[in-house]
């Protein structure tokens, strides 16, 4: 029996502790390997597995299995950017009440919509309508092991199953953001204007004024960025689902928990990119 | 649209209110579970802790980021210590618990009575003449609502604090000033509406969850990852939606 058998039977807990950074860095390595073999796999998938996307497209923006019925990933995200600028109209006139300035609740709902609220809230919902789906999709696919009978059949598992959904979900990312981004405009608008009777036409301008069209292109990208992460996330979990259906049940969790995290981390990092940290904004024009 | 299109989410949400109601009256009903609420209590925490910190701390620095840049503009940059409180006890603090709460307790809860359902353990503990609602769904909503309330301070605290940090140390806000700042806008009004909401939306983040987890039709891998699928996105709606309203109501009635 060799020195460190000896030891490592003699300290579980200790060689288990030490051993943890290492394994937590194996874990990275293994999210970034599968993430760069799903990706060097899209032109593949998207040559070669069109008919594959496309239901996938479908799929994506209309939901399946009960969350079609409520109208799918496209209804949902629509709702929550819905309320969100429902609630920034409602706070930020009554904020700017305080000090005297709820004329500016128009510009408000074009900065904060564009730079924070939108691509947060866009991204949650992606998170929790198509990624959760895809994590139970794939996971579901992995308990049943049809995943290795789709190997057995000579047909390759990460191209068909994940680098598709990759393809589909940076096509169908660009109408979904759109519509959440016009939708929190709406809200905000309505609220301001219909509920709390400002007048339509102040709204309007300082809305117009300050509505920046770099701005909005900045989010955009920002969307597309945290689709691609979430994708790259959910697809991980749920392609490596262990455990049984509770084990599904627990990835979906998982997965959920770190996207949440890598949602709000994105749109940090790429607002503190583009605008650095003096903001590139002048009020002033 | 046909009736049975009509007919399943009606059905689905009449069920949830159902066992809502139950699960309110079993809170007075004897013997009250205090082990398992305990249990819940740090299963939830535990869980929601980690992701709740790495979500708090880049969402604070954002919010203030985006505020400093305004105000800066306004020539009010030493207001910044004003502009985090506020956004951060009335908008930050509630909206991290949701996502939290729904995206972390609220998953986890529902996997794992959605396990147990569909190992017919609590099949098994009606048989043995124990109700499901009394024993499990009672202390996790409420299980739910306390660490949702503890969070929300923890998040509200962060969001200072983080504030403070990248006011001063980045964007080169008086340290003095941001401290006076912190109580102009933010009085104990604005800190009992945003515990009020915390508290809510884990009560109903709960329900959602033992509700979906509870109710799994058909066995097999599949139903326990769409059960939690749909738990996140309906919680996710459910809050918002209350968010707005008790948002409205809180301003309504610190205004007047």
């Amino acid at each position: 029996m060799s020195a460190a058998t000896t030891l490592r039977a003699t300290y579980p807990r200790l060689i288990r502790g030490a051993g943890r950074p290492v394994s937590a860095v194996g874990a990275l390595g293994d999210h970034v390997l599968f993430y760069a073999r799903s990706l060097a796999a899209t032109p593949f998938a998207a040559t070669r597995y069109r008919r594959e996307v496309i239901r996938l497209i479908a799929e994506i923006s209309m939901g399946a299995g009960t969350l079609a019925m409520i109208g799918g990933t496209v209804v949902i995200v629509g709702f929550l950017t819905l309320a969100t600028g429902g609630v920034l109209a409602v706070q930020g006139y009554s904020s700017l009440g305080n000090i005297g300035i709820e004329a500016l609740t128009g510009f408000l709902a074009a900065f904060i919509n564009v730079r924070i609220s939108a691509p947060i809230v866009a991204g949650i919902g992606l998170a929790a309508t198509f990624g959760a789906g895809v994590t139970a999709q794939l996971g579901a696919m992995r308990i049943n092991e049809e995943i290795d009978a789709l190997e057995s059949m000579g047909i390759r598992p990460i191209e068909y199953l994940v680098s598709t959904r990759i393809v589909a979900g940076m096509i169908a990312i660009t109408p979904l953001y759109s519509i959440a981004v016009i939708l929190s405009f709406l809200a905000s608008q309505f609220t301001t204007v219909v509920l709390l009777g400002q007048s339509g036409g102040l709204y309007a301008h300082y809305f117009d004024t300050f509505l920046n069209p770099i701005d909005l292109l900045w989010s955009f990208l920002q969307a597309v960025l945290m689709a691609l992460a979430i994708l790259f996330i959910h697809t991980y979990y749920g392609y490596f689902a262990t455990g049984g259906p509770a084990g599904v049940g627990v990835a979906v969790g998982t997965a959920v928990r770190t996207s949440l995290v890598v949602v709000v981390s994105v749109t940090l990092l790429i607002s503190l990119a583009v605008y650095g940290a003096n903001g590139n904004f002048n009020l002033s024009g | 649209m046909t009736r049975a299109a009509v007919d399943a989410p009606m059905r689905a949400v009449g069920g949830l209110f159902a066992m809502s109601v139950d699960a309110a009256k079993f809170v007075f009903v004897r013997p009250f579970q205090w082990r398992e609420l305990l249990d819940q209590s740090w299963f939830i925490a535990r869980v929601a802790l980690a992701p709740t910190l790495l979500v708090a701390i880049p969402f604070t620095v954002l919010v203030s980021f985006t505020l400093n840049i305004l105000l800066r503009e306004l020539g009010a940059a030493d207001l910044s210590g004003a502009g985090a409180a506020f956004g951060a006890v009335t908008q930050v603090g509630p909206l991290v618990t949701v996502l939290i709460v729904a995206g972390a307790g609220a998953t986890a809860m529902c996997a794992d009575l959605g396990s147990r359902t569909i190992r017919e353990e609590i099949d098994a503990l009606e048989v043995l003449g124990i109700n499901p609602v009394q024993r499990l769904v009672t202390p996790r909503m409420l299980a739910s609502a306390l660490v949702a309330f503890l969070l929300n301070g923890l998040v509200c605290i962060i969001g200072i604090m983080g504030g403070y940090f990248f006011s001063v140390l980045v964007q080169d806000v008086n340290p003095g000033a941001f401290a006076a700042g912190i109580t102009l806008l933010t009085g104990v009004p604005e800190l009992i509406i945003s515990c009020v909401k915390a508290t809510l939306f884990g009560l109903i983040a709960g329900l959602v969850a033992c509700y979906r987890g509870l109710t799994i039709t058909g066995g097999g891998a599949k139903a326990v990852g769409n059960a939690v699928n749909e738990t996140v996105v309906f919680a996710f709606m459910a809050l918002f939606v209350v968010n707005v309203v008790v948002t409205a109501i809180g301003i309504q009635m610190t205004s007047s």
